[in-house]
């Protein structure tokens, strides 16, 4: 427990001095493309002097450094600027969405590690037979399809052709969404709206899959690989000398040493997975911080593009951290170390 | 109350959920579908302040629950609507306005020139950070004189002050209730006197209206509208086929064609009042007037329409749509590829030693952009023009061209709702603002003049000349006369706006 903890307090300030530098690679970056942030929040009719005063109280004719500790300050402060085109506090609008994203990655995490551990399996324990080489190809073929042509796939297929899934927004208009944690499934729960719980988990089918889908290949390959590995290991011999049978040899010894590798991919695969939302986030109405970052990019909203940025780098830095903790978890040898 | 989670309990209930509740939604609603119509929309309001930003595809939902002083019907001539009249002084140096006296706002507040006042030049004073604040900077005081009554009075002649009581932004706003909210109060629960009140409202996802029951003027017939923003035009496609929605605009043109053929779907291109045009420079690789000429009668309009809008989009010869006052139906600018040859030949190039010059184009901002800038670009290259394409974002239009850094042709889309000739030729070719490339004096004066024109008749006239005038010099290049696509099912009725609007207010079920 102790190296957990210890574990977790290390990363938080190695966070802190990462978040620093993504802090200002974003600022400075964004303030290398060539917009205007000035000129961008004001009409197109706005007059070059309207624009000149507009950059001086926001401060952009400051040089770049003092420029970046304002900014700096106000973050700290939780102040992360207004949105040129929505003209609302960016953390209004970041609060507002990033539930949305958060469920929707967590279950299309679920969706994947399932069908990815179930892959592995499948594929490990069809090694050497007549079928291996079928299921191989199967998961290149899931490997090489993007998650927004899954998106556009399911909806035709769903959607369109069977009828049987929604695939625009997180509720039925019937509905009112609950607002107790902005996370919805939970949210329906915590008011006894079973209704609006199976309402809300309709809607987030299709898009889970479609991101969830294009997701397991990898970590079934890399489970996979990872059994084949672990039983050349000599205790999986071992077991089998002792007459443990082959599901138990697979269970307590293979998977359980095989799973670590495959735990770390999945952390890394969260990361991706949740920069993955936007193009999803778009096709299907879902309105998450993806489909909000799409739209800062298109109108060159500068605040709200640094903000996104720093929201995933976090969730990244916690998933990783999570991922490092089940990581002691599972492997007693780390602790000892 | 409490709520105690049981897991047992839970997990019983959410297999009773399960088994209960159908896969596609039975689930109980307050409205029969009669009642009700769902429209994909390619876009979210940007904030439901209706003064904030100026953005086209919000106007159609912004017209739903708010009101304008000044109306357009579908052919766009200019009605009243919460004033009963206006009167522009022979200067336009004032407007006279009577308000009606029987608009109530939502929370049931009268609508008096009170709010007139406050939207058009005291939340401007106060310094709201709204677009209006730019189209009514003119405004230098409103002196009520009794409820339905006020004079607008103008620091500058100001001739299209009528026009803009129906323009991007125009929406009264109740100062009492906006003044006790705040504007982050009042975007949270906006308050307006339009036919629909909003119920519900979900960022980048759903907007729901219900009807105004109380509403000053026409009911509606429909009661609950729904907006799904759907911003993805496959998806908004395959919206309208599953039936998902009910209306559906932006669609590409192809699919128009294949979704009109379902037995419940109608497919329709319409016209409007947007025109797709080459902006031109008048320095660099267009110096020469010659070349600027021949890039113009190379391009075969008729082709362009035909492959990517079904010839539905009509060629313009100059920046304004047919059936608007600028519009000048004699006036043809001919597609001659020999002609443009020869202008080439007189400045000396040709197919083996092109005109060289760079294109500018949006991709994805309007139907086929990129590719209608493809083909232009396949066809200069026969008479002998070289364009090289750059892609840029619609957003960075303004800044690339304050800075002076768009190259000598931007293929661009211009909407004009209004259809008056001002927001036409005079926005596109006025060098002073950030809309027009072109900066050469020759055109530019002659445009800048007419914004203080005062009478209506004097102006328009002058604009024709000056869209004649700009045309044959080179300065501008109309292409089309854009078109929007909808599809709809054949059972939902509404009223075609030559600006393109969608009104729910309009639409029945027959």
């Amino acid at each position: 427990m102790n190296a957990i903890l210890l574990l977790i307090v290390r990363r938080a300030l190695i966070s802190v001095v990462i978040l620093f530098f993504v802090a200002a690679l974003l600022f400075c970056v964004l303030r290398l493309l060539p917009v205007d942030p000035a000129a961008m929040s004001l009409p197109p009719m706005a007059t070059l002097a309207e624009i000149e005063a507009k950059r001086r109280e926001m401060g952009l004719d400051l040089p770049l450094p003092e420029q970046f500790l304002i900014w700096l300050g106000q973050v700290v402060h939780g102040d992360l600027g207004t949105s040129i085109h929505f003209r609302r506090s960016v953390v209004s609008l970041v609060a507002s969405t990033l539930p949305a994203t958060v469920e929707l990655a967590v279950i299309a995490m679920a969706i994947a590690t399932a069908l990815g551990l179930g892959g592995g399996l499948l594929l490990f324990h069809a090694r050497g037979t007549a079928a291996e080489p079928a299921i191989d190809f199967g998961s290149i073929v899931l490997l090489s399809i993007p998650e927004f042509l899954w998106a556009l796939f399911f909806i035709l297929l769903f959607g369109v052709a069977l009828g049987v899934l929604p695939f625009t927004g997180r509720l039925s208009p019937e509905f009112q969404l609950p607002t107790v944690t902005g996370f919805l499934l939970p949210d329906a729960l915590l008011t006894g709206r079973l209704d609006v719980f199976w309402d809300a988990l309709k809607h987030m089918i299709l898009p889970a899959f479609a991101l969830g889908i294009a997701f397991s290949p990898t970590i079934m390959r890399v489970l996979r690989s990872s059994l084949l590995d672990v039983y050349h290991e000599d205790y999986i011999t071992q077991a089998r000398l002792r007459g443990v049978s082959e599901r138990g040899v697979l269970l307590r010894h293979g998977l359980k040493n095989a799973v670590l590798p495959t735990l770390s991919l999945m952390g890394v695969q969260f990361g991706i997975l949740f920069g993955g939302t936007l193009l999803v986030e778009v096709i299907y109405s879902y309105p998450g911080l993806g489909n909000l970052m799409v739209d800062a990019v298109r109108n060159a909203d500068l605040p709200i593009i640094q903000a996104v940025g720093l929201t995933y780098c976090i969730v990244v830095l916690i998933i990783n951290t999570v991922v490092d903790a089940l990581y002691l978890v599972l492997n007693p040898k780390l602790r000892i170390a | 109350m409490t709520f105690e989670l049981d897991r047992r309990r839970m997990l019983q209930a959410l297999g009773l959920g399960a088994a209960s509740v159908p896969l596609i939604g039975d689930v109980p609603s307050a409205f029969a579908a009669g009642d009700t119509v769902t429209i994909g929309w390619p876009s979210d309001v940007p904030s439901w302040d209706p003064n904030q930003r100026f953005q086209p595809d919000a106007q159609p939902i912004f017209k739903l629950v708010f009101d304008q002083p000044a109306d357009q019907d579908p052919k766009l001539t200019l009605i009243p609507k919460l004033l009963t009249k206006w009167e522009l002084a022979p200067d336009a140096l004032s407007m006279a306005v009577d308000v009606r006296d029987d608009v109530s706002f939502h929370n049931g507040d009268k609508m008096t020139a009170d709010d007139v006042r406050y939207t058009f030049f005291e939340r401007i004073k106060a310094g709201h950070k709204v677009d209006t604040a730019n189209s009514w900077r003119k405004v230098s005081d409103i002196e009520v004189q009794s409820p339905t009554r006020a004079v607008m009075k103008f620091n500058a002649p100001n001739p299209t002050a009528p026009v803009w009581l129906a323009f991007l932004g125009s929406f009264v706003v109740p100062k009492k209730y906006m003044e006790s909210t705040g504007v982050d109060g009042f975007v949270q629960k906006p308050v307006g006197t339009g036919p629909y009140k909003l119920v519900e409202y979900q960022l980048n996802s759903r907007i729901v209206l219900e009807r105004n029951d109380a509403y000053w003027g026409p009911k509606p017939k429909i009661r609950r509208v729904i907006f799904e923003i759907i911003k993805d035009p496959s998806a908004r496609v395959a919206a309208i086929q599953s039936g998902q929605v009910d209306l559906t605009i932006n669609v590409p043109v192809r699919e128009v064609d294949r979704l009109g053929h379902e037995p419940t779907l109608a497919g329709e291109l319409n016209p409007i009042t947007r025109v797709v045009l080459l902006q031109c420079r008048n320095d660099l690789g267009f110096a020469d007037d010659n070349v600027r000429l021949a890039a113009h009668h190379a391009i075969d309009k008729q082709a362009l329409s035909k492959a990517f809008y079904g010839g539905a989009a009509v060629p313009l010869s100059v920046p304004a749509t047919p059936g608007t006052p600028g519009f000048v139906p004699d006036f043809k600018f001919t597609y001659d590829p020999k002609l443009a040859v020869q202008l080439l030949a007189k400045s000396g190039f040709d197919t083996s030693k092109p005109a060289q010059i760079k294109f500018a184009t949006t991709n994805g901002q309007f139907p086929s952009d990129f590719d209608i800038a493809r083909a232009i670009q396949q066809m200069w290259k026969k008479v002998g023009i070289d364009a090289e394409i750059e892609t840029i974002e619609y957003a960075k239009y303004f800044e690339l061209n304050r800075g002076a850094k768009l190259p000598e042709a931007t293929l661009y889309s211009w909407d004009n709702a209004t259809g008056d000739p001002e927001m036409f030729s005079g926005y596109l070719l006025n060098p002073k603002l950030p809309f027009s490339a072109w900066k050469g004096p020759e055109v530019g004066d002659k445009v800048v003049e007419l914004f203080s024109v005062p009478d209506y008749n004097k102006r328009v006239a002058a604009y024709r000349d000056v869209a004649k005038f700009a045309v044959d010099k080179g300065a501008t290049i109309p292409l089309l006369q854009s078109v929007q696509s909808l599809v709809r099912k054949k059972a939902l009725t509404y009223v075609k706006y030559g600006n393109g609007w969608v009104l729910a207010d309009t639409m029945s079920w027959t």
